[in-house]
């Protein structure tokens, strides 16, 4: 599924793109009036919610609520509610009724960078603009991922393990340098890991729909389903920092640790379901996987049942590595800072989503 | 291989080169601008950066740039010194015999004199050796440490005789393997830093308790972080730190030769009101620092008290550098976030040790440079960058100072 119509000029990245970088003398040319589908319980919300200044000129919070019982839709429809902000994790039914009932809606902005919480038909064939929070999770995530590599690499289970019995025995360690970091979807948290695994003198080797030759990567390969096995087979490290879209679904599975590397160390920061959360429970069982640094799951929160726990080669974190103090608040703040006043102004949005992709 | 010495020399020899420091301190600019990596003649090697080879290609295509032969003899010895004992050696050097005492080195070694020593970290009391090999073989000029910390092979013997061979036409010469292990020891710092940020103490106990609790995680980047002993390794952390978005603050003997330093934005001196400082202001602590006369104890326990509540202290210098007594209370009064150490006063570690039931401590046996490789790395460094440069009559790379100790 290509995605073709998405201006990558507009992608932000909170550590290096600039801020309040749109022109304020450009006049105001509508309004923005908001639907605000988030949890009215939650801080982070703040800035819209409950800001402490006024929202920006030209825009208005209609109203704000967690499930469609919440609005008045007919009173939404007739004030001619054109935003959507969406954070809360049950909005996937309710935008799916706003959307349908409320025709003037243009825009949807979701506080996360994943958009398959929200995923729908109506979604998907939606023709306004659609933005997300891409770019803003991605330096965390880049530190958990080099963190997770090294984890495996000095062998933290073992020296942990031999920590509790006393036992001072000393073993070889790998280094990260010159070994091979595979990055499953080379997004804006691929682009990030990329530049520490460079730093750390790590070859880069990038799985792309389009193999466009980047700085980072020593090697690009296309999408299909032989370059992931090939990258499989050449990397010590696989980073699958992926969207969930149709086409990655269950992308990952028997096959690919079938062709793994002996020693590879697979790491998911991207979403559960793209990878054969069975397949990988054997993998890492009988070997052919070393280890695993897994922050996502097919469900979540992880059942007690599930065999991933008890596994001592497996790093396993409640999707929490990019959960800092702040970070929702700040993704919040982008939507008001950044996002609102370009909409009211009639200017390009940061951050466009393809609705149809799904990403 | 530790050499304990007794009190009463350590304190002869402290006072005695406390008193030699005063006087090349003032020459320290015109002597150390060498020591600059910036410099055009920077004599130290990084495994990472520099060039590889060149004095070995030189001898194989010319023969005529050999200046003059290398004749070695090896204190101590064991499988990561193949290269060494099997060869081939450069044109003009050769292996005259190895041993572990000076004994077994006259039995070995013919008439011929030796002029190179390589003394491995694996031979037993080299600190009481190695003057004894010198002394017995006066022809020695050139001695190679095959490990970057020279503390055990430190002595007040050796002192003496490199003091007085200054003097001699044939000066001693000390090299080491300065810039062999930086890289795996800045991954592991960098590595300690996170398991930390992450909250991986907490992280582990909810795996198996199986229970999914989320928490927040803290970032690295935009924190301080303070390097004390900015040698080649504390360069190649902050190279990483750098990288990371965080603030490097050096501390060093000399901070002008850092002044330029694109890795590190502040650069402090040694005294103590700097590591003070240093202590004050950063969020994660890299002690990288040499065991010298000077370094012993520095980061002592009024060093410690400046720390900010939620540090994070990490040692992969040398155990003796800091007061693990005073480390080890602040650990269990909560006084710190938490600690990673590569390195002990004593190692290995007793199964007595205090250390092992220390909580917030993440303890690793001195491994976390020791790749399959590195000694033999190590070894390659002498045989295919410095008896080339010998052979050639060039500056030997990696100079060390056993008055300063490093």
């Amino acid at each position: 599924m290509s995605r073709t119509t998405v201006d990558h000029s507009l992608f932000w990245n909170r550590e290096i793109s600039s801020k309040l970088s749109y022109d304020a003398n450009a006049p105001i040319v509508k309004e923005a009036k908001i639907i605000s589908l988030s949890d009215v319980n939650d801080p982070s919300n703040g800035p819209l919610n409950n800001p402490t200044n006024d929202l920006p000129q030209g825009s208005r919070l209609l109203a704000v609520g967690g499930s469609i019982d919440d609005f008045d839709v007919e009173l939404l429809k007739r004030e001619g509610a054109n935003t959507i902000f969406v954070s809360h994790p049950l909005a996937r039914d309710p935008l799916d009724r706003l959307l349908q009932e409320i025709p003037s809606i243009e825009w949807i902005h979701s506080r996360s960078a994943g958009m398959d919480f929200v995923a729908s038909p109506t979604l998907t064939s939606f023709q306004g603009k659609v933005t997300n929070a891409k770019g803003l999770y991605s330096s965390t995530l880049a530190e958990y991922t080099m963190m997770a590599c090294s984890y495996f690499a000095k062998d933290l289970p073992r020296l942990l393990k031999n920590k509790g019995f006393k036992n001072w025995e000393k073993y070889n360690v790998l280094e990260l340098r010159g070994s091979t970091l595979g990055i499953v979807g080379y997004g804006d948290i691929g682009r990030a890991a990329a530049r520490l695994a460079v730093a750390y003198g790590m070859k880069v080797i990038a799985l792309r729909r389009r193999p466009v030759p980047d700085d980072l990567c020593s090697v690009v390969y296309g999408n299909d389903k032989e370059s992931l096995n090939r990258l499989f087979a050449e990397c010590d490290y696989i980073l699958c920092a992926a969207p969930l879209t149709a086409e990655t679904n269950g992308m990952i599975g028997k096959e690919q640790f079938d062709a793994a590397k002996s020693g590879a160390v697979f790491i998911n920061v991207g979403r559960g379901p793209i990878v054969d959360e069975d397949a990988l429970v054997e993998a890492l069982k009988d070997g052919r996987l070393k280890g695993a640094g897994l922050d996502v799951f097919a469900t979540e929160p992880l059942s007690k049942s599930s065999p991933l726990w008890e596994l001592d080669n497996v790093l396993l974190s409640p999707h929490n590595m990019d959960q800092t103090a702040t970070f929702t608040y700040e993704s919040t703040s982008f939507f008001v800072e950044e996002n609102l006043p370009r909409f009211v102004r009639g200017l390009p949005l940061l951050n466009p989503v393809d609705a149809s992709a799904g990403y | 291989m530790r050499f304990k010495v007794s009190l009463l020399q350590k304190t002869r020899q402290t006072f005695q080169a406390v008193q030699r420091l005063q006087s090349t301190a003032t020459t320290a600019a015109q002597q150390y601008t060498w020591a600059d990596p910036a410099r055009r003649h920077y004599k130290f090697w990084n495994r990472e950066t520099d060039v590889t080879g060149q004095y070995s290609y030189l001898i194989g295509i010319s023969p005529e740039s050999l200046q003059r032969e290398a004749r070695i003899v090896a204190l101590g010895s064991d499988e990561a010194d193949e290269a060494l004992h099997q060869g081939p050696l450069p044109l003009g050097a050769s292996l005259l015999g190895v041993g572990t005492t000076v004994e077994e080195l006259q039995q070995n070694v013919d008439k011929t004199s030796p002029n190179v020593l390589f003394v491995s970290p694996n031979c037993p009391h080299a600190a009481t050796v190695l003057p004894q090999v010198l002394q017995a073989f006066p022809s020695i000029e050139w001695v190679h440490c095959r490990s970057a910390g020279i503390d055990f092979i430190e002595s007040e013997e050796l002192v003496q005789l490199y003091t007085h061979r200054l003097q001699s036409p044939k000066p001693l010469q000390i090299t080491n393997a300065k810039g062999q292990f930086s890289s795996s020891l800045a991954e592991y710092a960098l590595m300690a830093c996170a398991y930390f940020a992450k909250n991986l103490p907490l992280l582990l106990q909810k795996q198996q308790e199986r229970s999914w609790h989320k928490y927040n995680v803290e970032e690295l980047r935009h924190k301080t972080m303070g390097i004390v002993g900015y040698g080649d390794i504390g360069r190649a952390v902050a190279k990483l730190a750098t990288v990371y978005g965080m603030r490097v603050i050096a501390l060093r003997r000399h901070p002008f030769l850092s002044r330029d330093d694109p890795y590190c934005n502040v650069v402090y001196g040694r005294d103590q009101e700097s590591l003070h400082q240093l202590m004050r202001e950063s969020d994660y602590i890299v002690c990288s620092a040499p065991s010298t006369v000077e370094t012993r104890g520095m980061v002592s326990a009024e060093a410690f008290q400046h720390m900010k509540p939620n540090a994070v202290f990490i040692n992969l210098g040398r155990g003796p550098v800091i007061d693990e007594t005073a480390l080890q209370n602040a650990l269990r009064e909560g006084k710190l976030k938490g600690a990673a150490l590569d390195v002990f006063v004593e190692e290995p570690l007793s199964t007595d040790s205090p250390w092992w039931d220390t909580p917030h401590v993440l303890i690793s046996p001195h491994n976390m440079d020791q790749t399959a490789t590195f000694m033999h790395e190590a070894t390659e460094f002498f045989l295919r960058e410095n008896l080339p440069r010998f052979l050639c009559g060039e500056d030997l790379l990696n100079p060390v100072d056993p008055v300063l100790g490093y």
